[in-house]
This record gives C-alpha cells, structure tokens and sequence, in this order.
C-alpha cells in the first residue's frame, strides 16, 4: 500500500482535525477539545504500563498529581511563567518516578497494583495534609496562563499550546514504541520468562518503560493545571486513577491510538450525557464489566474486526492482501 | 497524655479496628481460595449498611434487620459470583482485578441512585445506649458489642475451616483445586459458598457500622484502601493475620488521630508500603 504506516497516517488527520477546531471559534468546543486531548496524553501514558508492559497500576494519578501541584507551585512561588512551570512538573516527575519505580518494580501482577495504589494515596495524603505548601483540600487556585516569557491567556492560543505538546508527544511516543527500546518494552509484556534469555533484564526495561509514562503523565498534569487554573487534591486520589484505565480498556488497549480513542468516546459521552453525569461512573463499570467479559480489544479491536469481516466478503476480494496495521 | 486518655482512644481503636476485620476477612478469605483480588467487597460492606438502614425502617427491630441485611448481602455477592466472576477464574489476574473493580463501580452507582447521595444511619435500639467504664476509662455497650462480636466472628470462621467438613473441602481447594476435584470436591460450589460467606460478612460489617457512622458515597473508595493494606500487611488469605492486623491498624490510625494528627493517615500508608516493600508475602504470609 502506499500509506507507510497506519498509525503516523491516522496521528496526521487526527492533528489536521484538531486544528480545524479553533477556527470555529465557539469556546465551548475549544474548552472540550482541550479537555480530550489532556486526557488522551495521560490514557496514552497509562497504556504504556497497561497495554505494552502489562503492569497493572492503580497509582498513576500520583504522576498526574505531582505535575500538576509541581507547575502550579512554581509558577505561584518561584517565576510566574506557564512553559517554565510545565517544564518544572515534568522534571520533577523523573527523580519521583525513579525512586517509585526502583521501590515497586520488583513485585508484578497483584502486588504491584496495591504497591502503586498504596504510594499513590500516600501521596495523596502527603497533598491533604502539607497544608502549608499544597493548600490542603482546598488546593491552590490562580495558576496564571500570562507569564512573563509566554502569554497564553486566549483561549485560542492556550488550545494551540497543548496541541503543539500533543502532537509532539503522539508521534515521539509512536516512534519510542516502533524503536528497538519500544520492542523490548512489548516483549516483556508478551512474555516476561523468557525475556531474560535474550540478555535483557526484565526490571531495567520494566523502570524505563515506567519512568517515561510517569513523565507523560506529569506532562498531562501540568497542561491540565495551567488549563483550569485551580487544582485541588483529588486528582491525586486513586480513583483518578482509574479513568485513564477505563479509557484504555474501552478504546483498546492492544492498540497504540487505542487510548486516544477511548478518552474521544468518553469525553463525548460525557458530554452529550451531561444530564446524567450524575450516575455516569455506572456506565463507566458496565462498560470495565463488557470489556472485560466481551471483547478485550475495546472499540478499536471491534473496528479492526469489522474492517476484516468487510474485506473478506464476496466482490472484495481484489483487497485481500489489506492489512491493519495499528 | 494520660492514661485513662490512651485507654479511652485504644478503646475506640479496637473498635475501628473491628470494622476492618468484617472487611478483611471476606477479601482474605475469597484470595485465599479463588485467587480473585475482590476490589468490589467494599462496596458490598457499604450495600449492607443501606440495607440496614431499608430494613430497620420496615421491621423496627434491630436483631432481625441485622440478621436480614447480612443474608441479603451475601446473596447479592453471590448473584455476582455465579453470573460474572466465575467466567474469569481461569484468565489473566489482570482482568479478574479489573472484573470485580468495574462490579464495585456498578454496585456504588446502584446505590447511589436507590438511596439517594445523603449519608443514611439508623439509631441504635434503647438497650444498647449504655456506657460502661471503670474510672474515666468508658466504652459504649454498643461499641463493646462490635468489638465482642469480631472476636467472636473470628473463632467461628477459624473454627468453621478448621474443624467441620465444609472447611476441609475449603481448605482442601485452596491447597489444591485439581487434587480437590480427583476426590469428587466441586470447587465451583466452593468458590459460591465462599463468596456468600465473605459477601455476607462484609454485609454484617456495613449493617453495625450504620449505626454510628453514616453510610454514603465514597465510603467504599475510601474502606477498600484500608481493607488491602490490612490484608496485604496481614498475608493474603491468612485468617489469623487479617484478624490481628485489623485491629493493629485500627488501633495505630487511632492513636496516631489523637498524637500526631498532622501526618495521622500518612502514618497507616506509609506502614503498608513499607511491609510491602520488606516482605510482600505479608507479616502472616507463608511462601
């Protein structure tokens, strides 16, 4: 065929889409499209442990949290500027993410996940309760947009700001999983016993593959602090942890646009379902329960499959040799 | 800080500590002997405190409502266990977590929408109003009743798998599922019973919490953390274990409220991390 690669093609029109919305100029879609994208880097971070390396965490949050408090706290104290306090969080989350990684890496499966969710509520406490620096439950609000070196205070310029680290960051980690560090990161996943045999050290690729989704997630959260201005601890809470879990399961978690998928599908739930956004968890735990139980490719495996049923039917068969490779 | 002070808070710590082992033994026990990590058991323990509350209204009577709110809950644990999670006995420890993990979901948001997003509790009857003490030291007879009433939970399921047939069939499935099934042992009839047992008794938990403490949303998220440290730090599946960790972690959160309350939760984290860290079979754990 003469598209190269699937998923550079699909990451292309994604991104040509996505500019087209600011020219719409209605707030409300630039406010929503902000939101997904956020989202879709933090579920994409997430299914670098879930979907590639197969670790479960219910910890990921912390990541998300310290991003977040990091840039906000930076920017309020130390140099009022959105690009340098992003750089700031996203720094910070490497030593965390190190240090988290050493400590939890060595245990896989069951105990890992109540390792991350332990460490992740401990930082959760630590934000509660450090009242004079994290503000307590109350958090800290007045995150400025309008810094001294950059000024992103429209909101046309602000979607434009998480855009470019969009794009930037889809396609670097495309490239990261395509590359012979991403092979190794899948290997363990599809069979950690044998990896050894190659020479490879199962926990070194386990600490790498960790690291750079905890500095993604930092990433998300420090976009997402500049973006609302106000954060409060409960983005540290394990239950925040579970979102971009659901999105990856539900988008399909074997695939790399898998995540960015899902969080598409439950932004737009969200939104058109806002009058029931009270109870929307209960679809949330429907949908955990379908996948689980159903179809654990998600909504992209069930594309892939329908694609499949397409192509092999009768007066088709001249594209027989077409192939999904995403 | 005195002593009558140290006595009255460990009181109360036990007491706390009483409501995590109603928790931790249900988790400990389905572990133990189906291997599923039940994310969803906290959720049942917050189910029983709104049937509780359902019941009380109808009958009146405490006792009876008790009684009903636990079997009600063991058998909505068991409706799960029958049509979902026996289809992943068998798959990735992954997905069973993360089976049960979207049932908690399912059961919080049910609840949500029956009984309304305001805290419930029911008061307690006239005949267990009471206080008991000696010098400044006093306990409630119904906090005094809680605390009975674990430790008499905990013989009674130590007694019922170590001693009567049921349990050795249990034990012997937790040994060996295949060995189980060459001597005509069903461990699917296990695994049901199993999870009635546990369901039911997290259901019992929920009802006496009721009580005193108000049963809302957000209630669960926050037990089943608690749950999981003491089970993790106990050994998972080891009775004896969950029954003293439980009342170990009841009785440091509830001291550490009263001295340090700066860094009080940080304290209950920081001890399971490092438990996990040093010996993550747990203090209890055998392998």
């Amino acid at each position: 065929m003469f598209i190269r690669d699937m998923n550079l093609a699909l990451i292309a029109i994604l991104v040509l889409l996505l500019l087209v919305v600011p020219l719409t100029g209605d707030r409300f879609y630039i406010y929503i499209t902000s939101l997904f994208m956020i989202y879709s880097l933090f579920a994409l971070s997430y299914n670098l442990l879930f979907g590639y390396a197969n670790l479960l965490s219910f910890g990921h949050a912390m990541f998300f949290a310290t991003g977040a408090y990091v840039t906000a706290l930076f920017t309020l104290k130390v140099l009022r500027d959105p690009l340098v306090g992003l750089i700031a969080g996203v720094m910070f989350s490497i030593p965390l993410a190190l240090l988290i990684g050493f400590l939890t890496l060595r245990h896989t499966r069951v105990y890992f996940a109540i390792l991350t969710l332990a460490f992740g509520m401990l930082v959760y406490a630590v934000l509660v309760k450090w009242r004079s620096v994290t503000g307590g439950t109350d958090g800290l609000i007045g995150i400025p947009k309008k810094g001294v070196i950059l000024d992103i205070s429209s909101p046309t310029a602000y979607y434009l700001f998480i855009l470019a680290f969009f794009t930037l960051t889809t396609i670097g980690l495309y490239l990261f999983t395509k590359s012979r560090w991403g092979l190794l990161m899948r290997a363990l996943g599809a069979n950690e016993d044998r990896l050894p045999f190659t020479g490879h050290s199962p926990l070194f690729v386990r600490l790498y593959t960790f690291v750079i989704s905890g500095i993604i997630a930092a990433l998300s959260g420090s976009l997402y602090a500049i973006f609302m201005g106000v954060i409060t601890p409960d983005i540290a809470y394990w239950t925040f942890s579970a979102e971009p879990l659901v999105m990856t399961l539900l988008g399909g978690a074997s695939y790399y646009l898998g995540p960015v998928l899902g969080a598409f599908v439950l932004i737009t739930l969200t939104t058109l379902l806002a009058r029931f956004a009270e109870y929307w968890l209960l679809l949330l735990g429907l949908a955990v329960i379908a996948v689980v139980i159903g179809f654990r490719g998600g909504i992209a495996g069930m594309l892939v499959s329908a694609f499949h049923i397409v192509r092999d039917m009768r007066g088709w068969s001249r594209w027989r040799s077409l192939r999904l490779r995403i | 800080m005195s002593l009558e002070a140290f006595l009255s808070q460990s009181l109360v710590g036990l007491y706390k500590g009483s409501f995590y082992w109603f928790l931790a033994v249900g988790l400990s026990l389905i572990f133990g002997v189906t291997r599923i990590i039940n994310f969803a058991h906290a959720a049942f323990f917050v189910l029983g405190g709104y049937l509780m509350f359902t019941f009380y209204n109808y009958t009146g009577s405490f006792i009876l409502s008790l009684v009903l709110s636990t079997i009600t809950t063991g058998l909505i644990g068991t409706f799960f266990e029958i049509t979902l999670i026996r289809r992943v006995y068998e798959i990735d420890p992954i997905y069973q977590l993360l089976l049960t993990f979207g049932i908690a979901l399912v059961v919080n948001e049910l609840q949500k929408i029956m009984w309304g997003k305001f805290p419930r509790y029911v008061s307690i009857p006239e005949y267990l109003r009471g206080y008991i003490g000696v010098g400044d030291v006093s306990i409630s007879y119904y906090s005094l009743m809680v605390i009975c009433l674990s430790f008499l939970i905990f013989i009674l399921v130590y007694v019922v798998i170590n001693m009567s047939l049921w349990g050795l069939r249990v034990r012997a499935v937790w040994r060996d599922k295949t060995m189980a099934q060459i001597f005509k042992i069903n461990p699917y009839l296990v695994y049901t019973s199993i999870f009635f047992l546990g369901t039911a008794l997290a259901g019992l938990g929920g009802s006496l919490m009721v009580a005193l403490h108000p049963v809302g949303p957000g209630l669960g998220d926050h037990l089943i953390v608690y749950a999981f440290i003491v089970v993790v730090i106990a050994g998972l599946g080891n009775i004896l274990g969950a029954y003293v960790i439980s009342l170990f972690i009841g009785l440091v959160s509830s001291l550490a409220t009263w001295l340090l309350p700066e860094v009080d939760i940080l304290i209950v984290y920081s001890i399971a991390a490092l438990v996990l860290l040093l010996r993550p079979e747990g203090l209890f754990g055998e392998r």
